[in-house]
């Protein structure tokens, strides 16, 4: 019935140390499915390899082991997974918001102007930013580089986005926003979502299903969400599952 | 509103200088004080005036000096084009391949140290008193500092922006032009000023030095108003080459960096 979107089976991941001779592993055979239109939050104390794992998912890192998309094992970056980093500055300071969201719809072959105007006036309609199309990214805040970012991702139409602490530069009201936007986007547009974050609240409000990690990348938690959406700190099972992932968390 | 006052104080201050100075000047040449040679050395602010216009009119020997800025700068835009080109080329050429980049950063910090002008005896054997002389010393000028800007810039692009890049699957052309050329922006405009700044001085000089009969320039045409005493002509000359540094700087550097980097808010 449901269909996996993403696949990573016996993903190891070494550093060399700064000497050069000695490797830091910081993942250590780390599988994971992933079903279509999951909304996977990752948690996990600090340094325990998330944002390594997701890179590798990106396909900016080498590794061991295999990963697999609908298209079968991915060799390096693709369309069909976009990164949203945590970095503000992710967007091409060269291009104003809309020309961003066109170049990268223009990489993927769309030539036709009305065509591409379109999509970017679409694409930032539903982060509400109608009337920015023509600002440079450094004439934005913080939150709404973050908009322009999600906005031109999900105009990729990828099968998978990734996110990696996305709102952790933000303040907690902008964080609010962002989070209310993205859960309607995850629900309108139907697509998979790999999502970092060290909030459990965070995880619990949007996640379908949360997993938290351990050092080596073990993972010592997989749960479905057991919360229907809207998630409120009333909602039944709020306490437990929050207690869960808590313990789980801080465990060491 | 502060700042604009000022500015103003700053213009006022400029142009009372410049007046003060050109009053001066006056004095000194009424005043004689270098005796026969006042003529040379301080004509008056009229005689210039009028060089100024006569160099452009009848000019020297029937040439307008028009026609001397003309072929230096065809020259100026040759080299300029042509190192340019180089610079990015290797550049670029440096990012793929290790072995490039050791080789060419070697030759930029070996070339860089060498003024153009100390090469001119060897060039001239190759290329004999020809135009090409003038080209190859402005493309010695501005190829090195050019590429040491471009090289520079190439390595400092923000890891973020390509890795963006390769996300959304570009190819090595069009990260170049995409990526890698946009965001070095700053850098390669600075190369631009430092290029542009040698390959004028050099030009100027290597023109005074010998002139090529068959495309005089502004160089010679100064070394000609030297020999012929007509020292009024020569400053006249002078200030042609300060308004074509000022075209350079404020109709063609700065547009550039207003249209880019001022305008992408890399730059204040
Ligand atoms: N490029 C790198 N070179 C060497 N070591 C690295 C590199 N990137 C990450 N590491 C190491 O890998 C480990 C995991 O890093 P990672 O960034 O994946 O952690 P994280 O779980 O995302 O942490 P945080 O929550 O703080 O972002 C750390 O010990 C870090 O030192
Ligand atoms: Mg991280």
């Amino acid at each position: 019935m449901s269909e996996t979107v993403l696949e990573v089976r016996h993903l190891s991941k070494s550093f060399l140390n700064s000497g050069g001779k000695e490797t830091n592993e910081v993942l250590n055979d780390l599988s994971l499915t992933v079903e279509k239109n999951e909304f996977l939050c990752i948690l996990g104390p600090s340094g325990c390899g998330k944002t390594t794992m997701l890179r590798c998912v990106a396909g900016f890192e080498t590794y061991e082991g295999e990963i697999l998309t609908e298209h079968g094992v991915t060799h390096g970056p693709g369309t069909d997974r976009i990164m949203v980093f945590q970095d503000f500055n992710q967007l091409f300071p060269w291009k104003t918001v809309e020309k961003n969201i066109q170049y990268a719809l223009k990489l993927q072959g769309i030539r036709d102007k009305a065509v591409l105007k379109k999509k970017s006036d679409e694409a930032l309609h539903k982060v509400k930013l109608d009337g920015y199309q023509n600002y440079y990214p450094y004439q934005l805040s913080g939150g709404m580089k973050q908009r322009v970012a999600i906005a031109k991702a999900f105009a990729l139409k990828p099968g998978i986005i990734l996110m990696d602490e996305p709102f952790a530069a933000l303040d907690a009201m902008t964080r609010n926003r962002l989070q209310r936007k993205l859960l309607e986007l995850h629900s309108q547009e139907g697509c998979t979502i790999l999502f970092i974050t060290h909030n459990i609240l965070e995880a619990i409000a949007l996640g379908t299903r949360v997993i938290v990690l351990q050092n080596g990348g073990r993972i010592v938690v997989d749960e479905r969400n057991p919360i229907p959406r809207p998630v409120t700190p009333d909602s039944p099972g709020y306490g437990a599952f929050w207690t869960k992932l808590h313990d789980a968390l801080y465990v060491e | 509103m502060e700042e604009k006052k000022d500015r103003r104080r700053a213009l006022i201050t400029k142009i009372v200088f410049i007046i003060a100075m050109l009053v001066l000047w006056e004095i000194l040449a009424k005043a004689h004080i270098f005796g026969k040679r006042s003529e040379l050395v301080f004509p008056p602010l009229e005689a210039i005036g009028a060089a100024f216009v006569k160099n452009f009119s009848t000019g020297f020997a029937g040439t307008s000096l028009w026609l001397y800025i003309l072929n230096s700068m065809l020259l100026l835009l040759e080299g300029l084009v042509i190192g340019i080109v180089i610079a990015f080329i290797f550049s670029g050429l440096s990012m793929v391949s290790k072995t490039i980049d050791t080789i060419f950063n070697l030759c930029v910090s070996i070339f860089d140290l060498l003024p153009g002008v100390a090469l001119l005896p060897v060039v001239i054997v190759i290329f004999g008193v020809k135009p090409g002389v003038i080209v190859f010393l402005v493309v010695h000028a501005v190829l090195w500092p050019m590429a040491r800007n471009v090289l520079d810039g190439f390595k400092s692009v923000p890891e973020i922006y390509v890795e963006s890049g390769r996300n959304l699957g570009m190819n090595s052309v069009q990260m170049l032009t995409g990526i890698y050329v946009p965001a070095s922006a700053t850098y390669i405009i600075s190369g631009l000023k430092v290029g542009w700044a040698r390959a004028w001085r050099g030009l100027l000089s290597a023109e005074m030095i010998f002139g090529i009969a068959s495309m005089p320039g502004i160089g010679m045409y100064i070394n000609q108003m030297r020999t012929n005493m007509k020292n009024a002509e020569m400053y006249a000359t002078l200030i042609v080459i300060i308004i074509i540094g000022l075209v350079v700087q404020y109709g063609i550097l700065e547009p550039i960096e207003r249209a880019t980097v001022k305008k992408w808010g890399l730059m204040k």
